[in-house]
């Protein structure tokens, strides 16, 4: 008993606690693996984005709507070091507004610019996605980038299946990932006049429902009234339900499938970072982080042990 | 002076600083009864003083692992510069050279031409406020009015790709004088207009765009980027017939500009050299002088308190030693 008493822990916690400082200045930082990530985000913004049927609070919030709110939220939760691009897509192409930004550094820029992303930005009326794909796929083939293309895959006008957008000089050349946007039942598409006024929604009239371009892919003795100079697909009118729109999921799948992308369906910032984290897009990055904390803790751990409390240990055995 | 730590959780190990005003850290002492010794001043005030450097210790390292940091703080200078709106043009023609040909391995296409030279300008200027917005058929807000220039070049930067689409001037305008909205008045507010064509404007247009330079006090520069065989700003119409805005828009756009209530400036440039030439013009124009916000970054603190805590951990490691022990 005597012989505890007498020992000294003290002196060896002090002298352990002091070595601990001396590792936290000569190894303040650590080199460690951790995820970032570099992505050149592409947003549908045509006329179909606009329909709503993602449920928010009070009222159903616009696919476009919805799409920024999580890419906001996304890129606030990014770990610093890693890169958004933004770029728009709408009739065949996409156009970039900005190359990777860090997102730390440019958080306040990227979100602004995310937050004004609008439908009427639109330079061009037509939603041909695979073209789109394909010209974004060709602009950014030699980044270091990912796409992340979000749309909600409604061709319109219909594309005609002979004049398919090949994608096979590009596939695998970029990596990423085709988000799709929207519900799987069929909503109408908002309207907007020229003061950007609601104004009903698109009516089976108002919208082509199938392609008249080029020659049909059908054997032209089954097309009522064909001619092949002046009616190749026919003198039928088509009615169809182009004039609403739902997530065309197995259409983007095969568009990803052809040109060597992931596919994913866009609902929450939950599922959003999870399809991240798992689909290989993280790029695992030496990032210098401050270990100071663990001799810190050592040191600590050390101090608290010569001046825990003893009201009752040593009297009580004695 | 803002103090703020980065995980205030940490900060519940601020309790462990209390714990030597219940253990001195001395150790018992084979003399059982100290109460039989008289009482003694020098023994308590060191008694004492013993134990608040093992709470400044314990502090200091508590504060060091909660990140202990001044937030980033702003102080109010006068220097010279300006909010600069770039407008850029990313109408289809931009892809052309000067020549009016798609752009060869010889000359440069119009749009490589403004985005090296705007590069430049922008990394001329150290305390301007700079934001893009660029327009087609439609405008694009691009970068706000930032102080972040990384954020700008990567816009001008982005200018590379293909074009769009047609010219929609007055959008573009609308879009641009929109970013001083929110902006306090100081400094000289500029929309730089770079563009390779006009375009009609509605009498609408012309009436809210006139209303808008106005009420922002926004001076405008436009830099035209003629190409060859092309109508000028400055041309004069040969037949009376022409003379409207539909045949010699950019006659008529540079009308109305001249007519804005707000200083204007028109730049026509046919060569690379003639760009550089407007740039570096406005470059010398522009240094009014400007109230502006210098950004003194965030000071980590915890570097500050690991030391304190290693000081006095060498200190009571050295008091350790002047016990006697028998």
């Amino acid at each position: 008993m005597s012989d505890l008493l007498k020992f000294d822990y003290r002196t060896p916690c002090l002298s352990v606690a002091l070595f601990a400082m001396l590792i936290l200045w000569l190894r303040p930082m650590a080199v460690q693996k951790s995820p970032t990530y570099n992505f050149t985000v592409i947003i549908d913004i045509t006329r179909s984005m606009n329909a709503t049927d993602y449920p928010a609070d009070t009222q159903a919030i616009s696919r476009l709507e919805h799409v920024k709110n999580t890419l906001r939220q996304l890129i606030a939760q990014l770990p610093c070091e890693s890169k958004i691009g933004l770029g728009l897509f709408t009739e065949r192409r996409s156009t970039l507004l900005f190359e990777p930004l860090e997102v730390c550094h440019s958080f306040a820029e990227i979100d602004a610019a995310i937050s004004h992303i609008d439908w009427r930005m639109a330079w061009a009326a037509d939603s041909n996605i695979a073209k789109g794909l394909l010209s974004t796929l060709d602009m950014l083939q030699n980044s270091d980038s990912q796409i992340i293309f979000i749309t909600d895959g409604q061709e319109a006008p219909p594309v005609n299946p002979n004049y398919r957008a090949d994608f096979s000089t590009l596939k695998n050349k970029a990596k990423g990932l085709i988000l799709g946007a929207g519900g799987l039942a069929a909503v109408p598409i908002p309207k907007f006049d020229e003061q950007g006024k609601a104004n009903g929604f698109y009516t089976v009239d108002d919208v082509p429902h199938r392609s008249s371009f080029g020659q049909s892919n059908l054997d032209p003795s089954q097309i009522e009234g064909y001619n092949a100079r002046n009616a190749p697909f026919g003198s039928a009118a088509v009615k169809g339900t182009e004039h609403l729109t739902a997530l065309h999921e197995d259409y983007l799948k095969q568009l990803a499938t052809e040109s060597g992308l992931a596919y994913a369906r866009l609902t929450d910032l939950a599922a959003l970072q999870e399809t991240l984290q798992t689909g290989s897009l993280a790029i695992e990055k030496p990032v210098a982080t401050d270990v100071r904390w663990q001799p810190a803790l050592l040191a600590l751990a050390m101090l608290a042990l010569i001046y825990w409390p003893r009201f009752f240990n040593l009297r009580r055995r004695s | 002076m803002n103090w703020a730590v980065e995980q205030p959780w940490v900060l519940a190990g601020l309790c462990l600083s209390l714990l030597p005003l219940f253990n001195s850290g001395l150790g018992n002492t084979p003399q059982p009864y100290l109460s039989l010794l008289p009482a003694d001043n020098v023994s308590v005030i060191i008694s004492g003083l013993l134990r608040l450097l093992a709470m400044a210790a314990i502090t200091g390292l508590v504060l060091g692992m909660a990140g202990l940091h001044r937030t980033e703080q702003s102080r109010e200078r006068i220097g010279h510069g300006a909010h600069i709106v770039l407008l850029l043009d990313r109408s289809s023609s931009m892809d052309n050279t000067f020549a009016g040909q798609a752009a060869n391995g010889k000359e440069e296409a119009k749009s490589v031409v403004a985005k090296r030279l705007l590069t430049e300008f922008v990394a001329k200027r150290n305390n301007d406020l700079i934001g893009v917005a660029e327009y087609s058929t439609a405008p694009l807000f691009v970068i706000p009015l930032t102080e972040n220039k990384q954020a700008v070049q990567a816009a001008i930067a982005a200018t590379s790709t293909p074009a769009l689409s047609y010219t929609h001037v007055s959008k573009g305008l609308g879009m641009a004088l929109s970013f001083f909205q929110a902006q306090p008045l100081t400094g000289s507010r500029i929309v730089l207009l770079v563009s390779d064509g006009a375009a009609a404007l509605s009498s609408d247009d012309e009436q809210k765009l006139r209303i808008w330079f106005k009420e922002q006090q926004v001076r405008l520069y436009w830099i035209f980027l003629r190409s060859a065989g092309s109508p000028g700003i400055f041309d004069q119409p040969q037949d009376s017939r022409d003379d409207n805005a539909q045949a010699m828009p950019e006659r008529y756009l540079h009308q109305f500009f001249s007519r804005l209530e707000t200083p204007y400036q028109a730049f026509e440039a046919e060569s690379p050299d003639a760009v550089k030439q407007a740039i570096a013009n406005i470059n010398r124009l522009e240094n009014l002088p400007l109230q502006y916000l210098e950004r003194i970054p965030k000071l980590d603190l915890s570097a500050h308190c690991y030391q304190l805590a290693t000081l006095l951990i060498l200190l009571l490691l050295g008091i350790n030693f002047l016990k006697v022990k028998r």
